[in-house]
């Protein structure tokens, strides 16, 4: 396609482009800008000179962060927190979405989707405090466990706990509402295939595997795609509110850590930009990477070629 | 329909980017922060903990002699920003010793309540962020403030302020810290606030957190009644506490109780001078505290106090300061190492009263606490707590309003009503000129300070530039037997130690500042309280985490020795 005739269709479709104005203008101002604070992590920050004014120091920052160990060591404790996140958690709104797309009363399924749900409109916070009350040496549980004679359980200070905990607190928060975009995706199955099964006598499991599974899986291709694209960010809110002075180890993540180093000790930007640019970068590197082993495997992947796209969508009208 | 579709998308397109445009663009009418807190209570943080203060005659005298140097006929409004303030209560007009203050002051103040949590944290990023309030309590880090002074980020006091303003500057004169950092500044930036004045009851001075001990259970069990105690002591009562059970506590028990910071402050920094800190050897050397035999002696410690649970098992999840209520409110707490400052004490030992129903004064050992060497181990704590500072942009009419009500609360008589109240209201001279206390807490059914005390805007947000502990000695509302135990607990305190255990400022390293002792910034209380909470043998745990901090350690050690060792 020539410039030319890019701008006749941008004009011939104006009203629809001008609705993504705001996105645009938005990914502008708040991803596209600040990105020059990045300079921060080649300079020595000084408040009064602003980020443009302050003076170049090379790779001088990098150089701290790779001295400290503190710094591998969060991020190999955030790679493995997160990679339990794929495995305990990725799948849960995948299931939860087959399974509530097999109830068959109306009325349940929207109070059971609204009971997953809602959890996830909670802050961190909240469900940290909740947590707390329920599960210290004081809480509910421990006074069941006491009532029916038994000893009391460390929940909150033991290592051991803490990941599941964190797995088991994410699914409660975030799979009701992860698992609207997996119904999103089944609601666009084509009804005429679960009938053709119906009449070829598959059974309910049968239409889930053969049939809803494959229909969604390039929606879990994506979502698993990013989350890979995640993978040295492990959820601060969730952590920093969950975790004390007996788990701090554990959780540690690189998120906690950039924090500490920012805000719990003199206060250096540089540095924390620094770590914070590793991490991008470490995150977008993985992110292409996951697209490409998902093409290569024979999936779409992130961004379908547009003329593929074009053709499902010229299929589709037919 | 599709003749509708195009305009209303137009209009709702537009719409989206107005709303965006002005999302962006929209600046808030005032800086005011946002702001969270806790309720007013005393507490500590980090290493300059507590408060307290009084002060005494200063130049100015009495209020009738006093003189402003702003024109206090134009009224001001400004920004404040205070650990321990309450959340969106009206420092203005909310009760009648704030309304006082605003109209002797002509001023409106607009307060962003911090809390102890939050409260470096916030700062850090006003100030860095160019958006601090127009005056604030700081709370003294010197590697912040340097960079601070540097770049230009807070402001300088004016050349001729000591001149101005006489009865702050004398206050100022006391406090240590403010005229040693005028040395290394070549300026003033920082007003420390005084914690004494003239009963300085001590130099090194000495901290004010204490066990309190239940002194019938202590009876009960057979333990000696003492007004010092090494730690390994205390844990033996928590031992006969936890075996014997005297008051009859049950499954809630806590023999002592205590949250994660005051922890470690009774079973390392009780034993360790230089728990936290760099410090000159006898050699010369600049050694790690953290490194030293006496902060593994005092994890020793702590460990065995956790794992036989004479600590609660979950002692790090208490918020705030939380474990203090355990032993006078709930009653459920053999033992805390608690705030001690003189002017609390009273609060404290009616809530005893209040809630457990028995006489304080005849059931609590408040005493203090020694290492395992038999010395009290600390480091001088410099006559000062929280810092005031003010942001560059202040305006002048603002900046010498809020130094006139600095100096005015030096004065005698800004002094007593910061400590006292109203006068003739709360209190007055006899005709002695001894002042007399005119308010009846038990009559009245509340404290004098608060929230829910009759004045809940009392304390540090009227610019008290004296804290309370001084004056405290001589308040008429304590009663005269706890500020004498407060004045033995203090005395004692640099009676037993000795100045290796019980040392001055080194000023050397206090005010040495480099991109390596910045990021030596440990938050050694978080690191310790982990320390012991983990499993396998102590020691080795302690040496692997001395190990794992060298990289960030000996790059400072050698600076130090280069610079000062010798």
């Amino acid at each position: 396609m020539d410039n030319n005739a890019l701008i006749r269709r941008i004009i011939r479709s104006k009203e629809t482009y001008m609705l993504l104005l705001p996105g645009v203008i938005w990914f502008v101002i708040f991803a596209y800008i600040p990105m020059y604070g990045l300079t921060l992590a080649f300079k020595t920050y000084k408040a009064n000179l602003g980020i443009f004014g302050s003076p170049w120091v090379g790779f001088e920052k990098f150089e701290y962060v790779f001295r400290d160990p503190a710094f591998m060591e969060s991020v190999w404790r955030t790679i493995w927190i997160n990679l339990g996140r794929i495995v305990f958690t990725f799948p849960v709104p995948i299931i939860l979405a087959l399974l509530l797309n097999e109830l068959r009363m109306r009325r349940f399924k929207r109070t059971v989707q609204t009971i997953f749900t809602f959890p996830h409109f909670l802050s961190w916070i909240i469900v940290a405090s909740v947590l707390i009350n329920f599960l210290d040496m004081q809480g509910m549980v421990n006074g069941i466990i006491r009532m029916f004679g038994g000893d009391p359980v460390n929940f909150l200070g033991n290592t051991t706990i803490f990941r599941p905990l964190l797995y088991i607190t994410d699914n409660w928060k975030n799979a009701g509402w992860t698992m609207i975009i997996y119904l999103a995706a089944i609601s666009g199955i084509d009804t005429e295939q679960y009938e053709s099964a119906q009449l070829d006598g598959a059974t309910r499991l049968q239409t889930m595997w053969y049939i809803t599974l494959p229909g969604i899986m390039n929606t879990i291709v994506v979502m698993l795609i990013l989350a890979t694209g995640y993978i040295m960010t492990a959820g601060f809110d969730q952590i920093f509110n969950i975790s004390n002075a007996a788990t701090a180890k554990a959780g540690e993540i690189l998120d906690i850590y950039i924090y500490r180093i920012t805000f719990q000790s003199a206060a250096d930007f540089s540095f924390s930009t620094a770590v914070s640019l590793f991490r991008s970068i470490v995150n977008f590197a993985l992110l292409l990477l996951a697209d490409r082993i998902c093409k290569m495997l024979g999936s779409e992947g992130l961004f379908p070629p547009i003329r593929k796209a074009a053709r499902a969508r010229a299929k589709g009208a037919a | 329909m599709s003749r509708l579709a195009r305009p209303v998308s137009i209009v709702l397109a537009v719409l989206l980017v107005l709303l965006s445009a002005a999302a962006c663009s929209k600046k808030s009418d005032d800086n005011k922060p946002s702001d969270s807190s806790t309720t007013p209570s005393t507490t500590q943080n980090g290493n300059n903990a507590s408060n307290s203060g009084t002060g005494t005659e200063t130049e100015g005298g009495a209020d009738g002699e006093w003189k402003p140097q702003s024109d206090l006929s134009k009224k001001v409004k400004f920004s404040y920003a205070s650990v321990q303030a309450i959340e969106g209560y009206d420092y203005t007009k909310g009760d009648p010793l704030a309304q006082y203050y605003s109209e002797k002051f002509n001023y409106e103040m607009d307060v962003a309540a911090l809390n102890w949590d939050n409260w470096n944290e916030r700062m850090r990023i006003w100030i860095n962020s160019g958006d601090m309030p127009d005056v604030a309590v700081y709370n003294y880090i010197h590697a912040d403030a340097a960079a601070f002074v540097e770049q230009g980020l807070i402001k300088r006091l004016p050349d001729d302020w000591k001149q101005r303003w006489p009865n702050l500057a004398a206050v100022y004169e006391r406090t240590t810290l403010g005229p040693q950092m005028e040395k290394v500044f070549g300026g003033t930036y920082f007003l420390p606030r005084a914690r004494f004045m003239d009963n300085l009851p001590g130099d090194p001075l000495p901290n004010h957190p204490s066990v309190f001990i239940r002194k019938d259970w202590a009876e009960a069990v057979g333990f000696p009644v003492k007004s010092a105690y090494t730690v390994s002591e205390i844990m033996e009562f928590a031992r006969l506490v936890k075996d014997k059970d005297p008051g009859n506590v049950g499954d809630k028990l806590i023999p002592i109780a205590e949250n994660t910071n005051h922890a470690v402050d009774l079973f390392v920094a009780r034993n360790s001078t230089y728990w936290n800190s760099f410090y000159k050897d006898k050699d010369g050397q600049y050694k790690w505290g953290g490194a030293s035999e006496d902060t593994l002696r005092g994890l020793k410690l702590f460990s065995e106090a956790y794992r036989s649970g004479l600590l609660a098992q979950d002692f790090y999840t208490v918020k705030n300061e939380e474990h203090g209520a355990y032993f006078n409110v709930q009653g459920i707490a053999g033992a805390t190492f608690f705030q001690a400052p003189t002017s609390n004490l009273q609060p404290y030992y009616n809530d005893f009263k209040n809630n457990l129903g028995i006489d304080p004064y005849e059931n609590i050992i408040l005493a203090t606490v020694l290492g395992e060497d038999g010395n009290y181990h600390q480091v001088d704590l410099i006559n000062y707590w929280g810092t005031i500072i003010f942001s560059p942009d202040i305006k002048d009419e603002v900046f010498e309003r809020y130094m006139d009500i600095l100096d005015y609360n030096a004065t005698r008589e800004g002094y007593i009503i910061t400590n006292m109240g109203l006068k003739d209201v709360d209190w007055t001279y006899d005709d002695s000129g001894n002042i007399v206390s005119l308010y009846d807490e038990e009559k009245e059914g509340k404290p004098l300070a608060g929230t829910t005390g009759k004045y809940p805007s009392w304390g540090y947000l009227l610019g008290s530039i004296i804290l309370f502990d001084d004056f405290a000695f001589d308040n008429p509302n304590t009663d005269e037997r706890l500020r004498e135990l407060s004045k033995k607990v203090y005395r004692e305190r640099t009676e037993i130690a000795t100045p290796e255990t019980f040392t001055a400022i080194d000023w050397d390293y206090y005010t040495y500042d480099s991109p390596s002792k910045r990021r030596a910034e440990i938050d050694y209380y978080t690191e310790y309280a982990n320390l012991i909470t983990q499993s396998g043998d102590i020691e080795e745990n302690w040496r692997k985490w001395v190990d794992s901090k060298m990289p960030l350690i000996q790059p400072v050690l050698d600076e130090l020795n280069e610079k000062f060792g010798g």
